[in-house]
């Protein structure tokens, strides 16, 4: 799969990082990590995990039948933890590289016009 | 099976019957667990994410899964020849032909297109400042005011551009509706620079020309735009098929009608038997103009059938659970 992901896709990842899930769990868990910002529907959802899965980044783990509904549960494979621990730690060094540009920013006064002004 | 789960079963339809069979519990499962329990109908949304989902399992299924990139890279290209064509002809409006000739007129414009030309020059300003819902609001104004201009000008008694002018510009405003709207900066900056060149071009070339009609303009300048974006899709796909990525194929092909539209005018000649000289009879251009316009949409679905039939290899596993089909 292309890196670096796309948003959707690294918090399905991030969602599996702690347990196995299945669909429903998987969208409440995405809607939590991103504070709302992103509303997986199912037709969506279940698009993405067969890319993920052609991928070889998630996992069937389990079926159960709860009230008579299906529910699979999936988990991310040995190449998906690889796969979104080497995103994440793009992204945190993408972060940290951000903050120290805007702590300099923030603390340098900002420098008086040299040249170029009307005389 | 309660009325709402028997309503999203009926949506299931549009995922094909092996998909549904084999992940049709768990899909709608999904859906009736997200559900209000008091609601009797899917909402519009829930709809459209089963469509959509559908479609692209279908796609999916023919090992067409870079078409709808495809089809929306093309939609680009198609909004920014929309937008150039559109900045040339907003100054070609503003150069009526004189009253003494007799040729009727529109205000102090040469025609109602100047509506449809205004209608587009918003949706290239709108796509760089408001993408999103804005921009997909004013791409249907567009399409709609050029339809308008085209079927309730001559009922009004009022002078239009040519069809040659309208009919592959419907065709190019079709294609750009199914643009990604949230794109990065400069691709949403093509529209309006191509809006800008556009009138560059018209003012450089008919600076100290007579514009008053279409119709020389048009014969000359159409073809070209076609000759230019076919250019610009087949080395746009060549280079992207050099990093294994296949949507600038769909592209050319999304892209057929389009270009074959803007370049009926020599196709008409060509049949005519004229090599592409500039007066093919008009029954010669209406028939040229129907077969492009019936049989280039037809070329898309065939192209994924043609995929499904030589990519596929029987009795593939379901990739999520393992069954066979």
């Amino acid at each position: 799969m292309d890196t670096p992901l796309r948003e959707p896709t690294f918090l399905i990842l991030t969602a599996l990082a702690r347990e196995p899930m299945h669909g429903y769990a998987i969208i409440g868990e995405v809607a939590a990590l991103s504070d709302g910002r992103l509303s997986l529907r199912p037709g969506t959802l279940y698009g993405a995990l067969d890319r993920l899965t052609d991928a070889g980044l998630v996992e069937l783990d389990r079926e159960e039948t709860v009230d008579g509904r299906l529910r699979r549960y999936y988990r991310l494979s040995p190449t998906g933890d690889a796969t979104l621990a080497a995103e994440t730690e793009r992204l945190r060094r993408n972060v940290e590289a951000a903050t120290a540009r805007l702590r300099a920013r923030a603390a340098r006064p900002l420098a008086p016009r040299t040249a170029g002004g009307l005389a | 099976m309660s009325t709402l789960e028997r309503r999203y079963r009926h949506l299931l339809r549009a995922y094909p019957p092996d998909y549904r069979h084999d992940r049709g519990d768990e899909i709608v499962g999904t859906y009736l667990d997200l559900a209000d329990p008091r609601r009797r109908w899917p909402s519009p949304a829930d709809a459209a994410d089963l469509v959509r989902g559908g479609l692209r399992q279908r796609l999916r299924a023919a090992g067409a899964t870079d078409l709808i990139p495809g089809v929306r890279l093309a939609a680009l290209l198609a909004l920014t020849t929309a937008a150039f064509l559109a900045g040339f002809w907003t100054l070609v409006e503003q150069s009526p032909p004189p009253p003494e000739t007799g040729v009727p007129v529109f205000g102090p414009f040469a025609s109602t297109g100047l509506v449809a030309w205004l209608a587009w020059l918003v949706v290239a300003v709108l796509v760089l400042v408001a993408p999103g819902q804005p921009t997909r609001l004013a791409l249907a104004v567009a399409v709609l005011a050029t339809v308008a201009v085209l079927l309730a000008s001559p009922a009004a008694g009022l002078p239009r551009p040519p069809l040659l002018v309208l009919v592959p510009q419907v065709a190019l405003g079709v294609l750009a509706l199914t643009v990604d709207t949230h794109l990065p900066l400069p691709a949403r900056a093509l529209p309006i620079t191509a809006v800008a060149g556009g009138g560059m071009t018209a003012y450089v070339l008919g600076h100290s020309n007579y514009w008053g009609s279409y119709r020389w303009t048009s014969e000359q300048l159409l073809p070209a735009a076609g000759a230019v974006l076919l250019v610009v899709a087949l080395l746009l796909a060549v280079g992207l098929a050099m990093r294994r990525d296949w949507r600038g194929g769909w592209a050319v092909i999304a892209l057929l009608t389009p270009v074959g539209l803007l370049s009926v005018h020599i196709l008409a000649g060509a049949v005519d038997g004229l090599g592409g000289a500039p007066r093919p009879t008009y029954p010669t251009l209406v028939g040229a103009a129907l077969t492009v316009g019936l049989l280039g949409p037809a070329v898309l679905p065939a192209a994924v059938a043609l995929r499904r039939r030589i990519g596929n290899s029987p009795g593939e596993p379901c990739p999520t659970c393992g069954a066979r089909r």
